[in-house]
């Protein structure tokens, strides 16, 4: 892209409004955008100076269920899973109360809990999934599914904390990151193109070290 | 749009590392009215849709319309990239695809009005070219909503 006037801001990729429920600091940024219009001169690229406001930490965000480390469940991918999105429903119901009823689930056709088991018996089986369309939207509703619980709890929360504890503590996070594993070292492109689109650079650095893979 | 320096190691080396062509010329118009007097559209690289859109693809170039009469609420989001945050858009779709904020601003009289009709890409795994055929495909139907300037929200 290359916009005529641009505005620079400190806020992490995904967020290009700063902070959500925010009205007034929103407002602030566009207003700062706005005022790129009057320039008689360009292209102009313009710092925001101010980092959105700060969240409350004082209390640490704890995870709304307590999550069962990996190692020590001796049960099937499909029992530890199926457990888990069961135990995270009432917050995931609670969250889309609290949002008027709103609720980003829906990409896939089967419900979360459907896909959850779909995906915990492939893994049981090892057996990669070949619907590929199928896979990435089964993982973005569960995604979905899990953070809209997750930050169903009350008060503010991290975003960082929430998602080390999705990808560190949550057996969902452990499966995604099998099957990025197993996708990632196949000899087929598109089973790495598939890889790479399912779970993050960071989650994949924390898991395996330092990154070497630098492709989109 | 966030700045390079404040992006973790690893997502700024991924991005310098790729080797980009150069763009053309930049474009470049001076308002000929007040922004009080303007009609703004809103665009954004975040991949949002209604729930009854098509998803987007893997690499997709194709655009959702928004439209402005309808509640940001109903939006979702098929981005295929997995490397920015979402969680803001779930609490708040204003954090992305600030429609109500921009309500506000036409009911405080500070912008004019608002076009009928926004539009959504996804700005993942595709050269700019690819983009050249919905872009200027959009740019015609700003025209014909008598848009006078954009407000572009990347992710």
């Amino acid at each position: 892209m290359q916009p005529p006037r641009a505005l620079w801001v400190p806020f992490p990729l995904g967020r290009p409004l700063g902070k959500a429920d925010d009205a007034p600091f929103q407002q602030s940024v566009i207003q700062a955008a706005l005022n790129l219009l009057h320039r008689q001169t360009g292209p102009v690229l313009e710092d925001y100076p101010h980092d959105a406001p700060a969240i409350d930490n004082e209390t640490p965000a704890t995870c709304p269920v307590s999550f069962a480390t990996k190692t020590s469940e001796p049960a099937s991918w499909k029992t530890r899973l199926s457990r888990e999105i069961g135990e995270l429903a009432p917050w995931y119901e609670l969250g889309r109360r609290r949002r008027g009823g709103r609720s980003l689930v829906g990409i896939a056709d089967a419900s979360p809990q459907q896909n959850i088991q779909l995906l915990g018996e492939q893994l049981d089986n090892q057996a990669l999934p070949t619907d590929f369309v199928w896979l990435k939207r089964a993982v973005e509703d569960i995604k979905a599914y899990y953070f809209e619980a997750m930050t169903a709890q009350p008060g503010d929360y991290d975003r960082e904390t929430i998602h080390k504890q999705f990808w560190r503590d949550t057996q969902f996070g452990a499966a995604v990151l099998s099957l990025y594993r197993q996708l990632q070292n196949s000899d087929d492109d598109r089973q790495k193109m598939i890889a790479r689109i399912l779970a993050p650079r960071e989650a994949i650095g924390a898991a395996t070290g330092p990154l070497k893979e630098k492709k989109t | 749009m966030v700045r390079l320096s404040d992006l973790p190691d690893y997502e700024r080396d991924h991005l310098l590392s790729k080797n980009m062509p150069p763009l053309g010329p930049p474009v470049w118009t001076t308002p000929t009215k007040p922004l009080n007097q303007m009609r703004v559209a809103l665009i954004t690289t975040a991949g949002l849709h209604y729930r009854d859109d098509q998803a987007f693809d893997f690499a997709d170039a194709t655009f959702r319309p928004l439209d402005g009469g309808e509640s940001p609420d109903n939006l979702i989001m098929s981005h295929s990239s997995v490397n920015f945050d979402k969680t803001g858009f779930t609490e708040d779709v204003n954090v992305v695809f600030p429609l109500t904020r921009f309500h506000e601003l036409v009911n405080q009289g500070t912008v004019g009005s608002l076009a009928k009709v926004h539009y959504s890409f996804m700005g993942a795994g595709l050269l700019p070219q690819a983009y050249e055929s919905g872009a200027s495909q959009v740019a015609g139907m700003l025209k014909q909503d008598k848009v006078d300037a954009v407000f572009l929200t990347p992710v």
